[in-house]
């Protein structure tokens, strides 16, 4: 790791870190940019070729990285058939081409399924977590040992200062949701336990089998079947079964939860989740006469993702704060995004996503081709950044969100850059009505979602 | 918002049209992506939208004689220089359309020519086995002597138009004119201009002639439903005809019921399919090259006839000597059209990953626009646009069949002579046209579209029992 990029990341833990000026980051950004492109263009087979298409040797202005910012497509640019027909030798080879360190070769025949390659690949230091696609493909994040514990001391260290707790393991975790099986979610799930979990009580386990990689690309592999037409009725059955099995487990799940939430109600809990599973567990414990004055004043919430399409009353926020007593400056908000290693957490004081010293906003025009200037007050664009902390991938990623950055102070006082709260989806903003002829197979698939 | 300033663009007036009468104004304001523009409409009146049940449709009694030779009319008034709505239209579409000013003004000329007598007594007669049924009640009588008058009724249709093709503008009202139906078109935001202007063009022939009165061109947001929720009902209409797939067909499918049906012309992915004689010499590798960049370049890629996948029988290194070719035809072609657009992000990267992983793959040319070719040994996963072929190898095309499927519209096939062998298979397949290379475009005037002949299944066909036939 070079001189630039330590000294940044090195403030993961510093007080000050969100009280930064861009202006005094600028320089010491540029040349940690370029301290990774230096380590990098040779070892990601596909950052070279981006770099060589662009004429890029050096890093020497925010402009000069945009060329080399890769879209979350970039990580899900491998051929589906090879999932389909398990050649995990070519996934590998794939793999390797967006990865930082020389992915061993891997011997197809020695692979059980999805879930032993991520595993055999795990025991030789690559850690791939794979995005929920259930519609499409899914993302395939190479990540290395390093990654997986900066991650650690990342996640709890934003938690820390987005939520004003000092984690004193003195709570009860309620995980209210089924969380992915990657290794990323792993790794940080045990860092936040270490810090919050009152270690005289037993973790409460979610009751509902993880979702591991293998379950979550099984949709999309039978999606790919059905496309194809070679899905059998009894390949649907089964699968129509296997989901309803599931929502079984995850309807039950509440009630079980519910009383468990209830039970221990007396101490500190920390509750996590989905909005979708934490107002279902809300309500069940609302109709088993349980609300706000029954649990602990110093209740935290950390909720991830946005609403995911679910369907919820328009005030399931308020419901759900107002159940477990959460008070309005326990709740932590961070703004991330999964090609990221770093968070945004949200200040109390002024609503505001902070970003940190180590990681560049890059905020682009609309169509994601060129750096827009950095403005006077606050502007809108395309959200970009570079998180210097990444080691097993490129760390540059352009995201299809749409954001409203100031790199003046917020009003809460910190100095550094920060974002408003109303991130939006351009694929949500523009999703019209164009129709037009052409057309793929995909507008025929139906109900593997 | 220096960057909402930045993107600023003019607002332009897009009027509607409501069963005869142009109706401006500017109280919703839309933005259409693919035109980078920010357009402006009046409310609809959704009364004056309905034609009521109580009153025949005003070009039931018209003869189709007379409507055939008033669009034949219209076509000739369209290309008309001095046609003040069609110029500004052709104006607006050239300075903000993807496709180049050239590419505009042949795909117009080729929808005009749709325009023509022969052509509308063509598909009447190929869509009607008697089409005077359309004009009046045609006796019929059975072997056991029952009578009776059968009418293909003029139906109340409301056609959600896609934005990619005035050719489809055109048809549907030529079409939607010829089964005397009353019409009301729901324009895309892609192109919310075209539709009103050829409405007026019609208007300025004769403001008061029925085929006026049965159209009425007006535009929302796919999926809004304060407007779709209150129109589409069987009460108020027959059918619905809609383009494309995804949500725009997902929003339409919720309100079909009893009395209320769906007409859907499906999005479509066009191949081709190459045998091994086009190896039998250099001249024979040339030509199929050459035909197959004809296809893949129909509308420059943006149309669903033009081919994205090519199977070609033959070893890797014959496979990889056709790509070659294909590519240089592909990008003389793009040269030559002046129409040179980047390919989107996404596309990009998925090309430039196959290239990092070049012995299963190899790719030809660069993706910048100008024509590019990738050769794998399975279709890929993207959708091939912009330019853009999948040559894929096969050992034999029996081999290319499984990768025919319900949305395969025209296969492109070569040598010619094989053709026969392999209908039945891609028709069982799913496909609808099978066609010599180099021939995705045109068709037989009259073919059935999208495996049906639609004018048969606009009409409300009604049936008048007469009694029995004197003994």
């Amino acid at each position: 790791m070079g001189n630039a990029i330590e000294k940044l990341t090195g403030l993961v833990k510093a007080e000050h870190r969100y009280d930064i000026p861009f202006a005094e980051l600028r320089d010491t950004q540029i040349e940690a940019m370029n301290e990774r492109f230096q380590a990098r263009k040779d070892a990601i087979k596909l950052l070279g070729h981006r770099a060589g298409e662009a004429k890029i040797d050096t890093i020497r202005s925010h402009a000069e990285a945009v060329p080399l910012l890769l879209p979350h497509t970039a990580y899900k640019s491998y051929p589906e058939s090879w999932l389909m027909d398990e050649r995990w030798d070519r996934l590998g080879k794939w793999m390797d081409t967006v990865s930082s360190h020389r992915v061993p070769a891997q011997d197809r025949s020695k692979v059980r399924d999805m879930d032993d390659w991520i595993e055999q690949l795990q025991a030789q230091g690559f850690f791939v977590s794979c995005s929920s696609g259930t519609t499409g493909k899914s993302a395939m994040l190479v990540a290395s040992r390093q990654d997986m514990l900066w991650c650690q001391t990342e996640a709890v260290a934003t938690y820390t200062w987005g939520s004003g707790i000092t984690p004193a393991q003195d709570r009860q975790m309620f995980g209210m949701a089924a969380v992915a099986h990657v290794p990323r979610n792993l790794y940080t799930g045990e860092a936040y336990v270490a810090a919050l979990q009152d270690p005289s009580h037993e973790r409460f386990n979610y009751p509902v089998p993880p979702m591991t990689v293998g379950g979550l690309t099984q949709m999309v592999v039978l999606r790919k079947a059905i496309a194809d037409g070679t899905a059998k009725p009894g390949d649907l059955q089964k699968f129509e079964a296997t989901s309803a099995a599931r929502q079984k487990a995850v309807d039950d799940a509440v009630g079980i939860t519910a009383q468990a939430v209830i039970d221990a109600r007396k101490s500190k809990l920390h509750v996590t989740g989905l909005w979708a599973g934490l107002y279902n567990v809300a309500k069940a414990v609302r109709e088993l006469g349980y609300s706000a004055k029954d649990f602990h004043p110093e209740n935290s919430i950390y909720v991830g993702g946005g609403l995911k399409r679910a369907k919820l009353p328009d005030d399931y926020r308020e419901f759900v704060y107002e159940t477990f007593n959460i008070a309005p400056e326990r709740n932590y908000q961070n703004y991330s995004m999964q090609e990221l290693h770093s968070g945004m957490p949200r200040c109390r004081a002024g609503g505001r996503y902070h970003v940190p010293p180590w990681v560049v906003p890059l905020i682009l025009d609309k169509s994601g081709d060129a750096l827009l200037p950095i403005g006077n007050g606050e502007y809108e664009g395309r959200a970009a950044f570079f998180d210097l902390s990444i080691d097993g991938r490129w760390g540059g990623v352009i995201s299809g969100d749409r954001i409203s950055i100031d790199f003046s102070p917020c009003p809460c006082g910190h100095k550094g850059p920060s974002i408003r709260d109303n991130i939006a989806r351009y694929a949500d903003l523009e999703g019209d009505d164009k129709i037009g002829c052409a057309g793929t197979v995909d507008a025929y698939v139906r109900g593997v979602s | 918002m220096s960057a909402a300033i930045k993107d600023h663009q003019p607002v332009v007036s897009a009027p509607f049209f409501l069963r005869g009468e142009t109706v401006e104004g500017s109280d919703a304001q839309h933005r259409s992506r693919d035109l980078g523009v920010t357009f402006t409409t009046p409310t609809i009146d959704l009364n004056r939208a309905v034609h009521p049940r109580s009153e025949v449709p005003p070009l039931l009694n018209v003869p189709l004689a007379e409507i055939v030779d008033f669009l034949v009319e219209t076509g000739q008034r369209m290309l008309a220089a001095d046609n003040p709505y069609m110029q500004e239209c052709f104006d607006r579409m050239a300075a903000t359309h993807i496709l180049p000013r050239s590419v505009v003004e042949t795909t117009a000329r080729h929808a005009v020519a749709y325009l023509d007598k022969r052509i509308l007594m063509a598909e009447v007669e190929q869509n009607f086995p008697d089409p005077r049924a359309l004009d009046g009640w045609v006796p019929k009588q059975d072997f056991t002597g029952r009578k009776s008058f059968v009418r293909a009724f003029a139906p109340r249709l409301i056609h959600v138009l896609p934005g990619n093709s005035p050719g489809v503008a055109v048809k549907s009202i030529a079409q939607g004119a010829m089964v005397k139906a009353v019409n009301l078109f729901k324009m895309s935001s892609a192109d919310p201009f075209t539709m009103v202007a050829i409405l007026r063009t019609m208007a300025a022939i004769d403001p008061n002639h029925p085929i006026v009165k049965s159209m009425s061109a007006v535009y929302w947001r796919g999926g809004d439903a304060s407007v779709e929720q209150v129109l589409y009902r069987p009460q108020y209409f027959d059918k619905i005809v809609a383009w494309g797939g995804g949500d725009a067909i997902n929003n339409v499918i919720q309100y079909l019921g009893p009395g209320f049906q769906l007409v859907s012309f499906d999005p479509k992915t066009s191949i081709s399919m190459v045998g091994r004689e086009a190896f039998a010499s250099e001249a024979a590798t040339d030509k199929a090259a050459d035909l197959a960049s004809a296809d893949v370049m129909t509308l420059n890629q943006e149309a669903c006839v033009a081919s994205r996948f090519v199977y070609v029988e033959g070893s890797q290194e014959q496979v990889d000597r056709f790509s070659e070719k294909l590519q240089r035809r592909i990008a003389e072609r793009a040269a030559a059209s002046g129409d040179i657009r980047p390919l989107a992000m996404d596309l990009r990267e998925q090309i430039e990953a196959l290239m990092m992983i070049d012995d299963e793959f190899r790719v030809w040319g660069k993706t910048d626009g100008r024509g590019l070719v990738v050769r794998s040994e399975e279709p890929v996963d993207f959708h091939p646009i912009n330019k853009t072929a999948n040559v894929v190898r096969v050992d034999s095309l029996d081999d290319a069949v499984k990768w025919v499927n319900v949305a395969t519209q025209t296969i492109g096939f070569y040598p010619f002579a094989r053709m026969p062998d392999y209908r039945d298979r891609l028709a069982s397949g799913g496909a609808q046209r099978i066609v010599q290379l180099g021939e995705a475009g045109p068709s037989t005037i009259g073919n059935p579209h999208d495996a049906m002949y639609p004018m048969h299944r606009f009409v409300h066909w009604m049936a008048h029992e007469d009694g029995r036939a004197a003994a």
